[in-house]
């Protein structure tokens, strides 16, 4: 997530004189990979297989945000200069919806999509068209302290209030040793990861965050309430600091690998990170699993992700897909998997066993991709999404807020909303 | 004397608290990534300048530097044109219902961003001006202009006249008469406008957020406002990249102290 | 400022000063003046940039009403009174102190001077950046200053609603204070010094001076302050974005920042524009109150 620089990095000979008899040129619209090497080997790759084709990258902002509002920037003024790019799997029906992105339903049908895994096909589809295929699948999972828990005799927990339990007895433990270590830590800061965060403790007791319908109450059914106090009266400033409140992945993380945590909620980035003796204290006492979940649900992970799609506004459709089907392709998603530890979108590759003895750690991870959830689904979904990250704030921020009043009024906000893109439809 | 004591002390408290914070940036910029991340913090820094480094290189610092070098002194330069004439017709010359225009400047300093932010986003989208350093500009022009005419106003007008009618004896036109007799002789307030035009250009991030979307076209708010790092938070390289920032504006300050108080209060008091 | 005398004295066309003022008067017309009024249009209609296909329709002040009726709304007003009110007050009286001291005559004013300026002259991004970092919970100077080795004392400030937005107030006064101070040392300058002496000579003394001569004499400048610093800290923005994103629990979302992402993040078009136009009204109130007493003030003055 480095201070985003602009360079646009031409991979082909721009200047190349040799032409085949139609040269172009595809502009892509990425952020900064965190493997540059890597990305620089596919694309002279791809231009070698596709000399006809080149590849000029624009580098966005890393944070999603950022990168958002830049691109829809673009995509408002129609610019013609973007060809494809990459799309946050929340982003999809608001791409959709305004036009912004093709529908690729021709290029990929039901055939190709059912080598996917479904969670990323739902979030590339609005409607029932598709409008962006899966690059790779990212979910929320638990990595926790391997030598701790072997220490006090603990099997990783199933159940959240296992994994409570468990925190306190060895901060208790190791208050003497590790003053500063803490339970857990996750992301609670009023922005999007709230969001992703609080959707697995609410899903993982059988709560909801938007009703089936768009139309009725989710926020103040009982398990969605219960599940909110329970983070409220049992997380935070309890088996975590209060900090918590003010983190993003970064802080985070830096707390988990600075030791001064037993359990941390991430993405599967922060696995090679931990693991980095570079970067981190607790290289090799990492464990990883699935996220608890409550006593009669099952375990969410928040889908995350990022997906190619194709600008409506784009003279070169064609060679775009020529692209996208390379990119996402079994050997392509394989050498991304194996250089630069990317989760893939292909589920076949979870059994490959040449992948798995390179990263047997995606063996362990595809329980918890299968059972990833979207972020409720909207063109509003920013709007969407800044109710609930308010709601969950003020429940978590302010002790004595009467939970089912602030609920019930989110629920409102969230139904008024999406009755307002109910009109077009 | 408890007179003396208590102008002392608040000597004392205005430098302590207008420096201190900051010095605890400047301190932060020049320790090592190990001693940013002591808890409890160290006091004194090592004197490494590893961050610095890092800000200008890995986080183009540069980019943003030149940007808002660019924007800052495009803006003041266009400002100052428009504001020149502009200031020196309502001071200088008869202009019907120039109390209304005075004032309307003045209404117009106060708008709020959020209320013209909008439509000047839209009407920049029309022409092209989005994520381009003169769409930035104009937006900035408008906004420093009331300050600018009002200084500059009030300095024309303190001017003696005679000068202006030899001038016109000898055959000056308004534009002859502003250039060659009135803008020598306004040349400090000239100065102080410009400075202050500069800072507030130099500084400005609202309207920066939303029309330079584009990470090359980004001027130095932007980037500190944005600034995140791959895996941690970058406090040290985010406090070196401060420091760079404001330098500039520090040695403003200390350079031209006596025409910035002049200028900050002759717009508003001598009203 | 405009006494009027010298456009009579000189005498020169009308035809030329409008010349001189034209690109002036164009810019303000159609970067600051016509935005606004488009501004009121929007807030009329329904545009939602996301759904291009839906019609935009004229709403008349259903946007208005929804935003009477909108917690989220309410929450960001309340927030942004209560900082507007506590941070100016403050403001002009430290700004008071700064001007009192600068005031006097003494060995380096020109340096106290220059470093009372620092603060207005960083820029509020910057400044939003060391303040959260003064208030980070593990490396701050807040809690080093307050707890010293005492880490588990610590305590992780924004993570608290009241205190999130004290520490926005807070940095918001030490931004802007010195430029209050400002305001009042060029109204300190026009209190003429023989004033003083006569007072001093009637045996009345330092503190009686200030309440009696200093304070009325005044109060034009501390009302002007008072003016600037409330529209500004009504705009308040920089310090939000960075510092805490609205958080937590919506205790630091002021309206500007409330309107901003209506408006560019969320693509409601419509329903930004009414926030917009309703911070818009709120400072223009405000303003005309405030201008009402400096002008009665000020008239009071001539008059005497």
């Amino acid at each position: 997530m480095r201070l985003a620089c602009a360079l646009i990095v031409g991979l082909a000979d721009l200047g190349g004189a040799a032409a085949a008899d139609e040269h172009v040129t595809l502009r892509f619209v990425s952020w900064k990979p965190d493997h540059p090497q890597v990305w620089e080997e596919a694309l002279a790759r791809f231009t070698h297989e596709h000399p006809n084709i080149s590849i000029l990258r624009e580098i966005a902002p890393h944070s999603s945000t950022a990168y958002h509002d830049l691109l829809t920037q673009k995509l408002k003024n129609r610019d013609a200069t973007v060809d494809l790019f990459f799309m946050d799997v929340i982003w999809v029906p608001e791409f959709a919806a305004a036009g912004w992105a093709r529908p690729l339903d021709h290029r990929f049908p039901p055939t190709e999509q059912r080598k996917f895994l479904p969670a990323t096909i739902t979030a590339g589809t609005y409607g029932s068209r598709i409008y962006g295929i899966p690059s790779r699948i990212d979910g929320g999972m638990l990595y926790y302290r391997k030598d701790l828990l072997k220490t006090y005799g603990f099997a990783p927990p199933r159940t959240w209030p296992e994994l409570v339990q468990q925190a306190e007895t060895i901060v208790a433990g190791e208050s003497a040793k590790t003053p500063a270590l803490r339970g857990y830590s996750g992301q609670f800061k009023q922005y999007e990861g709230l969001v992703c965060n609080m959707l697995e403790f609410i899903e993982s007791n059988g709560g909801r965050l938007v009703g089936a319908d768009g139309a009725r109450a989710a926020l103040a059914t009982p398990a969605s309430l219960q599940a909110v106090r329970f983070v409220r009266e049992r997380i935070i400033g309890r088996i975590a600091s209060r900090a918590l409140l003010t983190y993003q992945e970064p802080e985070s993380l830096a707390t988990f690998v600075q030791g001064n945590a037993v359990f941390h909620r991430n993405w599967p980035y922060a696995w090679e990170v931990a693991n980095d003796p570079q970067r981190s204290s607790i290289a090799g006492k990492v464990g990883v699993t699935s996220l608890p979940h409550f006593p009669s649900g099952r375990s969410v992970s928040a889908l995350g992700g990022w997906l190619y799609g194709i600008s409506a506004y784009s003279a070169h459709p064609e060679e775009a897909w020529t692209f996208i089907q390379f990119l996402s392709s079994y050997g392509m998603q394989k050498y991304f998997a194996l250089r630069a530890g990317i989760a893939p979108s292909r589920t076949a590759l979870f059994s490959d066993q040449a992948l798995l003895q390179g990263r047997p750690f995606f063996h362990d991870q595809f329980e918890v991709f299968e059972g990833t959830t979207p972020r409720p689904r909207s063109p509003l979904y920013p709007a969407v999404s800044h109710v609930l990250q308010r709601y969950f704030s003020r429940a978590l921020a302010f002790g004595d807020l009467d939970l089912a009043a602030e609920a019930a009024s989110a629920d409102r906000q969230i139904v008024d909303l999406l009755a307002l893109t109910g009109a077009t439809r | 004397m408890s007179r003396r004591i208590l102008l002392g002390i608040g000597i004392l408290l205005t430098v302590v608290v207008s420096l201190f914070p900051f010095l605890w940036f400047v301190v932060t910029s020049l320790k090592s990534q190990r001693h940013v991340e002591a808890v409890p913090p160290t006091w004194l820094p090592g004197g490494e300048l590893g961050f610095y480094r890092a800000a200008l290189v890995d986080y183009h610092l540069t980019d943003y530097i030149l940007n808002s070098i660019v924007v800052a002194s495009s803006t003041t330069v266009m400002t100052l044109a428009i504001g020149i004439p502009a200031a020196y017709a309502l001071s200088r010359l008869r202009v019907s219902g120039k109390t209304w225009i005075l004032g309307g400047l003045l209404g117009v300093s106060m708008f709020p961003q959020i209320a013209i932010a909008g439509p000047v986003w839209r009407i920049l989208d029309q022409i092209g001006g989005l994520n381009t350093r003169w769409g930035v500009l104009l937006p900035y022009v408008t906004l420093t202009l009331p300050l600018v005419i009002w200084i500059l106003a009030s300095f024309f007008k303190e001017l003696p006249t005679e000068l202006e009618e030899a001038a016109k004896i000898d055959g000056c036109g308004p534009w002859r008469t502003m250039v060659l007799v009135m803008l020598p002789l306004a040349a400090p307030g000239i100065f102080t406008a410009g400075i202050l035009t500069f800072i507030y250009a130099w500084n400005e991030f609202f309207f920066a957020l939303l029309i330079l979307t584009q990470p090359d076209k980004q001027t130095l708010p932007v980037g500190i406002a944005l600034f995140q790092g791959e895996f941690t938070m970058p406090w040290g390289e985010l406090a070196a990249a401060s420091v760079i920032a404001t330098l500039p504006l520090v040695i403003l300050v200390l350079l031209f102290q006596r025409w910035i108080i002049s200028g900050l209060s002759a717009g508003a008091v001598k009203g | 400022m405009t006494r009027g005398g010298a456009d009579t004295r000189t005498g020169l066309s009308d035809q030329a000063a409008w010349l001189m003022l034209a690109p002036a008067l164009g810019f303000t017309l159609v970067f600051a003046l016509y935005p606004v009024v488009d501004s009121f249009l929007l807030s009329l209609h329904r545009i939602l940039l996301v759904l291009p296909d839906q019609e935009q329709a004229f709403v008349g002040l259903a946007n208005y009403r929804q935003l009477a009726a909108d917690p989220v709304a309410r929450q960001a007003f309340v927030v942004t009174l209560g900082f507007v009110a506590l941070s100016t007050i403050l403001e002009v009286l430290l700004g008071l102190a700064i001007a009192l001291v600068i005031h006097e005559q003494f060995r380096g004013r020109g340096w106290v001077r220059a470093a009372a300026l620092i603060p207005w002259a960083i820029p509020t991004v910057v400044a939003s950046q060391m303040w959260r970092f003064i208030f980070n919970d593990q490396y701050g100077f807040a809690n080093l200053l307050l707890y010293g080795d005492h880490i588990a004392d610590y305590v992780p400030w924004l993570a608290y609603p009241g205190f999130a937005w004290m520490a926005i107030v807070l940095a918001d006064v030490w931004k802007t204070s010195s430029f209050a101070g400002l305001l009042i040392l060029a109204g300190l300058q026009l209190i003429p010094d023989d004033l003083y002496e006569a007072a001093r000579i009637d045996g009345a003394n330092a503190w009686r001076r200030f309440w009696h001569i200093t304070l009325p004499l005044l109060r034009p400048a501390l009302l002007l302050a008072l003016l600037f610093r409330t529209m500004d800290a009504f705009r308040v923005f920089d310090l939000v974005f960075v510092m805490t994103q609205g958080g937590p629990g919506g205790a630091t979302q002021v309206l500007q920042f409330y309107g901003y992402k209506a408006l560019f993040t969320e693509g409601r078009m419509g329903y930004g524009a009414a926030i917009s136009v309703t911070v818009f009204l709120a400072i223009f109130v405000l303003s005309l109150f405030y201008i009402h007493a400096v002008g009665s003030k000020l008239m009071e003055k001539e008059r005497a």
